[in-house]
């Protein structure tokens, strides 16, 4: 039943993002409207899919990479949704979906059945350091997304001819201030993740910390990003350095997520 | 304190070390260094580098740190910089904050024209008069203010969240309390491993190096281990049940899962693995040739089983979890009266070999009931609750910096002619845009008092 869901949301998803797409492409009202409408829906329906799951599993649906990679997307178009309402930045869909939807069909490449709960997943953690995680990789991918826009928009800027895409991005002020806010909500996160994972770990490994690849990964990412904000913070990055970090840094995220699951081993390693 | 006056002594030291280039760069450093750890294995033994490695290769990882790299001093040293550069930052910044200790409660004219935003109104009367209701006011739609009076005019200042400045302070002390956890960790504390069998007890802990740590006073011992599956085979549940023994008494028994250890006495012990130590018991089935009766009995390891009926007796003298990749075996000692002593196999899945073999009975392994041994991680951390307070202070902080913002309103009455010209500025270090509404609500609240203040056109004010 989840997989049906699971698999509406897919399309929806793909559609929503077709529309962002060509609005992007067109510049029409129309196209901004229907994806943000299409999104939204594929949300809702996502939504019920995990609830779905988690009924039909009896845990937190968040314990292989099927799951994972779906919660990811959930994750990004729920953060994406809400930032909008306060940022309404309609343009941002047309690179924040596409990285819901590669998630997505990603997700539907593993295997999708539920198997039985390894016991030492079996913890009210599972919700509390998967959620703050992924919300925290989330607005991790917005920031990425917006330093994508923004060295898009300053490369318009600079060769002086004023493209196609010149008048369909926002100022580069606001991508800048659309970066900054999504690392300083985004980066809380990811320490309260960390946190969360080493109050877990004190109670299923005996250790809050043992330098596990998926462990050292986080840090990895933590030092990336407290580099970042010193820099934005203090010593006056801005716009075009920022953009690139926040691109590195989201690079590093992915790995951190998926390159660790699939190429090195370690305590993480569930599925 | 601060080196940076004391002239004579490292000044270029200081500098460089309350350095945020230097924090950029170490943090960078920090994170590439640490990606090796999880290319290379850490701790393993050298029989297993040497299978992936060069003796040269492996000879150079093991020098430079590498195989134990989170813990090479080169890796704590950079830490210890981090720290101390952390340390450096924070002095050197926290006189800039200081003064927002001691508000200027009243602005200058030139300062009146950048503080932003601002709003003006006049209104009847003197500004004396206006001051009660304005600091109501005030106070009830902002923050109480306090006032400083130069007659005729009168300046009132409030503020909001003056703590979120040092929210990057608590944070910068988190990082040191939970490096500080850490170490009194790694000196004070342990981690070791124990495999205790069902039935029996131990009262010390192995630790990685493979030395021998004795509990402190008292000794524990494993009940029972059970291990359930799910239908498809994976596991679903461990656990062991411990009693701890102090000098003989009975202290307390309790089972262990996967995700609840036992403490006892600063000492925790987890589940963390289990394995089969040797055979409990085993249900046979046994066939009697001759009559073609057949009995079921149980036969404790090791102890000599009579066979019902007969004069015949036996017992399992040794276990083969696996004999020759033909699965689990035993060895039996078979006695009949006069007659000398057998000794033959059992295997569990092939019984076509008992079919074969000579003699009166034939015996069939039914079930294996084994005797399991649970396997323990024992730790003793002191730092861990060192580690969750600085934990605990790092949350405190983000909500502090990210979630709060400092706030200032300044307010001036002047008087001008029979009226009085009330101007209010204000000003946010974050968060602008939510402060802006703020204040428009201030401004309003001003407006509605029942004072009837009359705003001055925007045209009049500053930019």
């Amino acid at each position: 039943m989840n997989i049906i869901f699971f698999m509406a949301a897919l399309i929806i998803y793909l559609l929503g993002t077709a529309a962002s797409l060509a609005y992007l492409v067109s510049l029409r009202r129309l196209f901004a409207k229907l994806g943000k409408f299409t999104l939204t829906a594929g949300f809702a329906v996502h939504s019920a899919a995990l609830v779905v799951r988690y009924l039909e599993a009896g845990y937190t649906p968040i314990t292989n990479l099927h799951e994972s990679l779906s919660f990811f997307a959930w994750s990004i178009v729920g953060v994406y949704l809400v930032i909008n309402v306060k940022y309404q930045v309609e343009v941002l869909a047309a690179f924040v979906s596409p990285v819901a939807a590669v998630l997505i069909i990603l997700a539907s490449l593993f295997p999708k059945e539920i198997l039985p709960l390894a016991p030492v997943l079996e913890s009210y953690w599972l919700p509390i350091h998967v959620t703050l995680a992924f919300f925290g990789n989330a607005m991790f991918t917005l920031a990425f997304a917006a330093g994508v826009m923004y060295l898009i928009q300053e490369r318009q800027i600079k060769s002086k001819k004023i493209g196609a895409f010149y008048h369909r991005l926002p100022a580069l002020k606001i991508l800048d201030d659309l970066n900054y806010r999504c690392l300083t909500f985004g980066f809380p996160l990811l320490t309260l993740g960390i946190i969360s994972g080493s109050v877990w770990a004190e109670s299923a490994w005996g250790a809050y910390w043992s330098w596990d690849p998926k462990e050292t990964w986080s840090l990895i990412t933590w030092f990336l990003y407290a580099a970042l904000l010193h820099g934005r913070l203090t010593v006056g990055w801005r716009g075009r350095r920022a953009a690139i970090f926040a691109i590195v840094g989201f690079a590093v995220l992915v790995f951190t997520f998926l390159g660790v699951n699939l190429l090195l081993t370690g305590l993480h390693a569930y599925n | 304190m601060s080196r940076n006056e004391d002239k004579g002594l490292f000044p270029s030291l200081w500098d460089s070390l309350s350095s945020l280039r230097l924090t950029i760069a170490l943090l960078i450093i920090l994170s590439v260094a640490s990606i090796f750890g999880t290319v290379i294995p850490q701790n393993a033994s050298p029989e297993e580098y040497l299978q992936v490695y060069k003796i040269t290769t492996y000879k150079i990882l093991r020098i430079l740190g590498f195989l134990d790299m989170y813990h090479a001093g080169w890796f704590i040293l950079l830490l210890a910089l981090l720290c101390l550069n952390l340390i450096a930052c924070s002095l050197k910044r926290f006189r800039t904050t200081l003064r927002f200790f001691t508000p200027e409660l009243r602005l200058d004219d030139g300062q009146w024209k950048t503080y932003s935003p601002g709003q003006k109104f006049t209104q009847n009367g003197l500004p004396a008069q206006m001051l009660p209701g304005i600091r109501e006011t005030l106070s009830r739609s902002f923050s109480p203010p306090r006032v400083v009076e130069a007659s005729p005019a009168f300046h009132l200042f409030a503020e909001k969240g003056m703590f979120s400045r040092l929210g990057v302070y608590f944070i910068h002390l988190s990082v040191l309390v939970i490096l500080g956890g850490s170490l009194i960790g790694s000196f004070y504390g342990f981690r070791g491993n124990v495999n205790i069998i069902e039935g029996q007890e131990a009262d010390q802990v192995i630790l990685r190096n493979g030395e021998h740590i004795h509990l402190p006073g008292f000794n524990v011992s494993l009940e029972k281990f059970s291990v359930s599956f799910y239908p498809t085979g994976a596991p679903k549940e461990f656990k062991s049940i411990l009693t701890i023994r102090e000098g003989g008494r009975k202290v307390l028994t309790e089972s262990i899962l996967v995700n609840h250890p036992l403490t006892y006495k600063g000492i925790s012990f987890y589940q963390s693995s289990y394995g089969i130590a040797g055979v409990e018991r085993v249900i046979l089935n046994i066939k009697d040739r001759e009559s073609g009766k057949e009995v079921s009995l149980s036969a404790m390891m090791g102890n000599l089983t009579e066979i019902p009926g007969a004069l015949s007796a036996f017992s399992l003298s040794h276990f083969l979890p696996d004999f020759q990749g033909m699965g689990p075996a035993f060895q039996v000692i078979f006695s009949e009266p006069n007659q000398p002593q057998q000794k033959f196999l059992i295997l569990q899945n092939h019984p076509e070999f008992e079919e074969k073999r000579p003699g009166r009975y034939r015996f069939m392994i039914k079930e294996i009931e084994p005797r399991y041994y649970s396997g323990l991680q024992v730790t003793k951390d002191p730092g861990v609750w060192v580690v969750w307070a600085g934990c605990f202070i790092m949350i405190a902080g983000f909500y502090m910096t990210f979630l709060m913002s400092h706030r200032r309103v300044w307010i001036r009455l002047t008087e001008k002619g029979a009226e009085t010209f009330i101007e209010i500025a204000g000003s946010s270090h974050r968060d602008r845009t939510g402060f802006e509404k703020e204040f428009q609500k201030i401004g309003q609240a001003l407006n509605d008092s029942p004072m009837g203040l009359k705003e001055v056109k925007e045209s009049e004010g500053h930019s």
